[in-house]
């Protein structure tokens, strides 16, 4: 892994019990993810698309091989300490937005802060700026069902970006929503990406994200088949 | 404190949920601190009403069995003895079955010097001594049956004496030994039984608490292998004997008061299971935005926590409330008033109570979603 490398997968395996059988959601892949790219993650259903995220924010382990993230060898960290890393370098956007019901706008996107030494000012300060570059600010006090799909993405991806994560990850952030929606989620993450300079990773089934990212990464039965552009470098070993 | 926005919102998730829980951890809780009360009011009665001079002497073959009238004369020649006052239960009923208040028959002369502690009404003492039919009657009775002082009233005879007696109210007893009470003179009753000359109890009043054992070793010293031997005790250990028979109650009450808790905590784990098994997703959401598992667990824990102190407050409010208006509004409890109140111990043993319900109801839904594997949680194994 070099210093500009963002994430680095390094012969990385995750294989899966089922029954008797293994499963191999991804299959000894080999690659990096350099600092302030915007990448998007393709392939069919069960390519190993989602598990790839889910080993770089260290919800799931490898079976084998290393999993770096800014610099730091995920897979060796025990829970509370993922906890603690996700909490300062990752921003998590869903599919279905998965935001707190019973909590406002605001309410969801300072809940990553509550995790901060921040004071109750500092919080505040920090969270209507969120809602502000992915433009709620009007919307701050509303619930996520007085929202709508694109509203509740936007809501989502304010709480990714309020702890100024190293990497937001988001999961199929446009599949459960509209064409225009779509459209304004990922003009919203390039817009990240280009004035805030983060690194995003995004799965996506999307075509149209082909146009706002950087490079494309395809998988395929748990292989990586090769990037699309010259920014990224890697494939199967 | 920055999570307690957190806890009270998820708390109002499913209001109704919440406020059911609530109320039945309340009932539950008035229920358990009104048990748990019963032996410290018990012992409180029992200190209120218990005097450091007072010596009751009866059988030593139990309560069933009279003692001669003439130890009366002999007990008071004991040294240091103030006062000796022969008492019979009467045990008669007035009106209906269950019209029913202690009444018993003692002897006048001495009763002011032996019970100064009773409150009696101005010149009823003297009318009791003048008036041989003459009764004094408790405020709580007083009140429960709209009695006057003047009015003449009858009380059947029923287990322990088979004939009646009419009696003339002359005067009040504010702060007698129960709430509902009747004293009515002994020699009228030995006169319609025909002088028998039997005496249940004989209450010898010292002349200092320094002299009390003194008197009761020298007094059974006195009686000892005789046909009825006496047995002396002071008039707390006395009370205490009588309250001790309700002993295994007041243990049933306590077990009784247990099992509701447990039951409520049962419901309460069921509630909570609920709750959580229906937060699970954003649990993991949670997880995965870096909150740790203890966290997780502490913040769940909370929430029930709250939930079980808020029907501690309900229930201990309920029952102090009750209390309150029931000793203000009830015509029998007469001294014991100041008894009928939820003790701090049981104050204490119910909030400790609502704690563990809060924590035992939810540790093992809670522990199970804060360690659940997120990745499963979130169904995103693509």
């Amino acid at each position: 892994m070099s210093k500009n490398d963002a994430v680095s997968l390094d012969h990385v395996t995750r294989a899966y019990q089922r029954d008797n059988f293994e499963v191999r959601a991804l299959d000894d892949v080999t690659l990096t993810i350099p600092e302030r790219g915007f990448i998007a993650i393709m392939g069919p259903s069960g390519s190993g698309k989602t598990t790839m995220l889910n080993l770089i924010t260290g919800i799931d382990h490898p079976t084998s091989g290393r999993v770096c993230v800014s610099n730091e060898e995920i897979n060796r960290m025990n829970e509370n300490e993922l906890a603690d890393w996700r909490a300062r370098h990752i921003g998590l956007v869903f599919q279905f937005y998965n935001l707190i019901p019973v909590l406002t706008a605001y309410e969801n996107v300072e809940l990553p802060l509550l995790l901060t030494d921040l004071p109750k000012n500092e919080r505040k300060r920090h969270v209507e700026a969120a809602l502000e570059a992915v433009g709620l600010a009007e919307r701050m006090n509303h619930y996520p069902r007085q929202l709508s799909g694109g509203q509740e993405q936007r809501v989502a991806i304010a709480r990714a970006v309020v702890t100024d994560p190293t990497i937001v990850v988001a999961d199929e952030p446009t599949g459960d929503l509209d064409a225009k929606s779509a459209e304004e989620i990922l003009t919203l993450l390039s817009h990240l990406n280009q004035q805030f300079k983060k690194t995003i990773v995004m799965v996506t089934h999307d075509s149209r994200a082909e146009r706002f990212v950087d490079a494309i990464f395809r998988l395929d039965k748990g292989v990586f088949v090769g990037a699309e552009n010259n920014l990224v470098g890697g494939g199967q070993q | 404190m920055k999570f307690t926005a957190l806890v009270l919102k998820n708390l109002l998730r499913s209001k109704r949920r919440t406020i059911l829980t609530v109320l039945s951890i309340a009932v539950s809780l008035f229920i358990f601190s009104a048990l748990t009360s019963l032996p410290t009011v018990a012992n409180r009665v029992l200190a209120d009403t218990a005097s450091s001079v007072r010596i009751a002497c009866r059988t030593k073959m139990g309560q069933a069995y009279p003692l001669p009238e003439a130890y009366k004369a002999k007990i008071a020649e004991t040294p240091h003895v103030v006062a000796v006052t022969p008492d019979n239960f009467f045990g008669g009923i007035y009106h209906e079955v269950s019209d029913q208040f202690p009444n018993i028959a003692v002897d006048p002369e001495r009763i002011d010097v032996m019970w100064p502690d009773w409150g009696f009404s101005p010149g009823g003492i003297e009318q009791f001594k003048k008036l041989r039919t003459a009764c004094l009657v408790a405020d709580g009775t007083m009140k429960r049956f709209h009695l006057n002082v003047g009015q003449q009233i009858q009380l059947r005879g029923a287990t322990y004496y088979p004939v009646n007696v009419s009696l003339t109210i002359v005067g009040t007893i504010a702060k007698g030994p129960a709430p509902s009470f009747l004293v009515f003179r002994r020699d009228y009753l030995e006169e319609i039984e025909g002088r028998p000359g039997r005496v249940d109890n004989f209450w010898v009043r010292a002349d200092s608490s320094q002299a009390v054992p003194g008197i009761i070793q020298s007094v059974n010293a006195k009686f000892a292998n005789s046909s009825a031997e006496t047995q002396c005790d002071s008039e707390a250990v006395f009370i205490g004997g009588v309250i001790g028979r309700f002993r295994m109650f007041f243990t049933l009450a306590r077990i009784l008061g247990l099992i509701v808790v447990v039951t409520i905590g049962l419901v309460a784990a069921n509630a909570a299971a609920m709750s959580i098994r229906e937060r699970r997703n954003e649990i993991a959401v949670m997880r995965s935005i870096g909150f740790r598992s203890p966290l997780i667990l502490r913040l769940l824990i909370a929430e029930s926590v709250v939930t079980a102190l808020a029907g501690c407050m309900l229930g201990c409010g309920a029952a102090f409330a009750l209390l309150k208006i029931f000793s203000v509004t009830s015509d029998v409890l007469g001294p014991f008033v100041g008894a009928m109140q939820i003790p701090p111990p049981a104050l204490l043993e119910t909030f400790l109570a609502a704690i563990l319900i809060g924590v035992l109801s939810s540790y093992v839904p809670a522990r199970s979603a804060a360690r659940r594997n997120i990745v499963d949680t979130l169904r995103v194994v693509d």
